[in-house]
């Protein structure tokens, strides 16, 4: 088979057909800063700095990631909080420094942002880097969730976790406004970009299984989650990058119904985390969707080269042969100070494992 | 009530989470002559126990926790100033707690934080985004015989190992223990941490084993 080249590559898992190796996305954010000389707070605080940090990263390293702009405690400042930008040491992505939500009756007195005239917060961000991506063929990932995560940021996250069984009522209302701004996110770049060059990126570490109980991510996650996709599919967006972060086995079930209930053409990729074997999601989504690795991302920060090679080899003898493709990626974001050759040992597992000719 | 079954009203009111129960009953306690210091050990420390286990079991979770541990520090807060001080009973040893340099996410640290205090050490709380001479100098300070250090980020973890590198240095006496997300036994073997807590069940244990060896 002739070489694909990276967009080629991505075209045919997307097709459903087999390219000629497994591709590589190494869910890089921050990483990206560091081997391009920008400070991680600026790919944050500027969406062309993103775009030019993550578009160059890319061309260096011959990936198959586009572009994208998203953090884990995205909401407060959507929602008229504060956010603190990674420039400290050891920072990696915007904090939160002010909640919106600290009382039930800010929940109440909370507005929805809404994406008429100018966009909310880090939204403003990523449309930058949407509009570079679609002038240049390149899917605009859009982060749509999760509502609940963002919900735990957005309110003071204890308080929030203790009002799901002292005040449901107000987390219930408080998750229905969160995401009601993912609504409009999605309705504000579908119209934009246009369906077809959207990517919803979906997906958060508060719904893990060590903080969250399948029966509360069924009763307080779940909906909304549902609420969301049933908004994509009715857009018409061909793909959704999901992110169930850390350790959600326990809350597997719920997904699989998800994706049962919305009976959806589209794609997923499943990106889980370093906990749920690759075989347990082949046989979950492997018949509709994309499964991507899970490589351990601390193991990438702090292993050798060989010892990445190797880890990654196990994903990919793992997962290559899923029926509706597989892609190479860590179970997380790739580790922002890791030394590039750990990127290189991606790529040459991808090479010399993850070959289909 | 007899003391046997306030203790066990007080332990079930902890496991429920129940903090206006909680205070009822560590008020009867201090009004019918009960030793605080019974109180607290055979009431909220069973009941944050039972907790723990729960959590093991994946039978409780994090917004449960939360609430028991509310309801633990209110019976707490009201029987802790009627201690009686015993000289002759050795001081519990001191652990500095505090979340890497680069993080500010701190509700798992906190529930180790509360953990160990239910545990009896004596907690010096140094909060989050710690820079690594922090962590040093406080445990130089109050003499402490451990440091429990937490991260969630894979940036924040390489901030870790100055600090056991810190500690050789300027307070060898000191053992580090470390836990986040991104953790493992085998990282923490690798920047020679003396204990890995995979959550706040198993740092007290290894904090117990550390601070009794």
């Amino acid at each position: 088979m002739a070489r694909m080249t990276p967009p080629e590559r991505m075209g045919a898992v997307m097709m459903g057909e087999k390219p000629d190796r497994v591709p590589v996305v190494p869910f890089i954010l921050g990483y990206s800063a560091q081997i391009t000389g920008v400070s991680i707070g600026d790919i944050y605080a500027d969406g062309d700095k993103c775009f030019d940090a993550m578009f160059n990263s890319m061309r260096l390293h011959g990936y198959e990631q586009t572009p994208m702009y998203g953090y884990a405690s995205l909401g407060p400042w959507e929602f008229g909080g504060e956010v603190m930008f990674p420039y400290g040491k050891g920072h990696s992505a915007p904090s939160v420094t002010k909640h919106p939500v600290m009382s039930i009756e800010d929940i109440e007195n909370l507005e929805v942002p809404t994406f008429e005239k100018e966009l909310p917060g880090g939204f403003k961000e990523s449309d930058k880097v949407a509009k570079r991506c679609v002038a240049m063929g390149m899917p605009a990932t859009i982060q749509t969730g999760s509502t609940f995560t963002a919900s735990s940021v957005v309110a003071e996250t204890s308080l929030f976790l203790k009002w799901i069984f002292k005040e449901p009522k107000a987390v219930h209302l408080l998750l229905e406004k969160v995401s009601d701004m993912f609504v409009n996110a999605l309705e504000y770049f579908a119209e934009t970009y246009g369906p077809e060059h959207c990517m919803p990126f979906d997906g958060g570490p508060v719904e893990a299984n060590t903080i969250l109980s399948p029966k509360q991510f069924k009763e307080f996650a779940y909906p909304y989650m549902e609420k969301l996709h049933k908004k994509i599919k009715e857009l018409g967006m061909p793909a959704v990058l999901m992110h169930p972060c850390a350790d959600q086995n326990l809350n597997i079930p719920y997904y699989v119904e998800l994706r049962k209930k919305l009976n959806w053409e589209g794609r997923y990729f499943w990106l889980f985390g370093p906990e749920t074997p690759i075989q347990d999601q082949i046989d979950n989504f492997g018949d509709h969707d994309i499964i991507c690795g899970n490589v351990d991302p601390p193991s990438i920060q702090y292993k050798s080269y060989e010892d990445v090679v190797r880890l990654c080899k196990e994903n990919i003898e793992a997962g290559k042969d899923s029926p509706n493709g597989f892609v190479l990626a860590p179970g997380c974001e790739f580790p922002p100070l890791a030394p590039p050759i750990k990127v290189m040992a991606m790529m040459d597992a991808a090479e010399k494992y993850g070959r289909y000719d | 009530m007899d003391k046997e079954t306030l203790f066990k009203k007080l332990a079930d009111a902890v496991i429920d989470g129940d903090e206006d129960e909680t205070a009822r009953l560590a008020q009867e306690a201090l009004d019918t002559g009960i030793d605080p210091y019974d109180a607290i050990m055979q009431g909220c420390n069973k009941g944050m126990a039972e907790v723990s286990d729960r959590y093991e079991a994946k039978e409780m979770f994090v917004p449960e926790i939360l609430l028991s541990a509310d309801a633990m520090y209110a019976a707490i807060d009201i029987l802790r100033p009627h201690l009686k001080v015993d000289d002759t009973v050795a001081k519990p040893a001191t652990i500095i707690i505090g979340v890497a340099q680069g993080d500010i996410h701190d509700i798992g640290k906190n529930l180790v934080k509360m953990m160990l205090d239910v545990a009896g050490f004596n907690i010096i709380d140094v909060g989050r985004d710690v820079p690594v001479e922090t962590f040093v100098e406080k445990a130089v300070e109050h003499n402490a015989k451990l440091v429990a250090i937490s991260a969630l980020m894979t940036t924040s973890m390489m901030n870790m190992e100055p600090v056991i590198e810190g500690l050789k240095e300027q307070h060898s006496g000191a053992k580090t223990i470390v836990g986040g997300a991104p953790i493992s036994q085998d990282f923490a073997d690798n920047i020679g941490a003396a204990g890995y807590g995979k959550d706040a069940v198993a740092a007290v244990r290894i904090a117990k084993k550390l601070t009794e060896a």
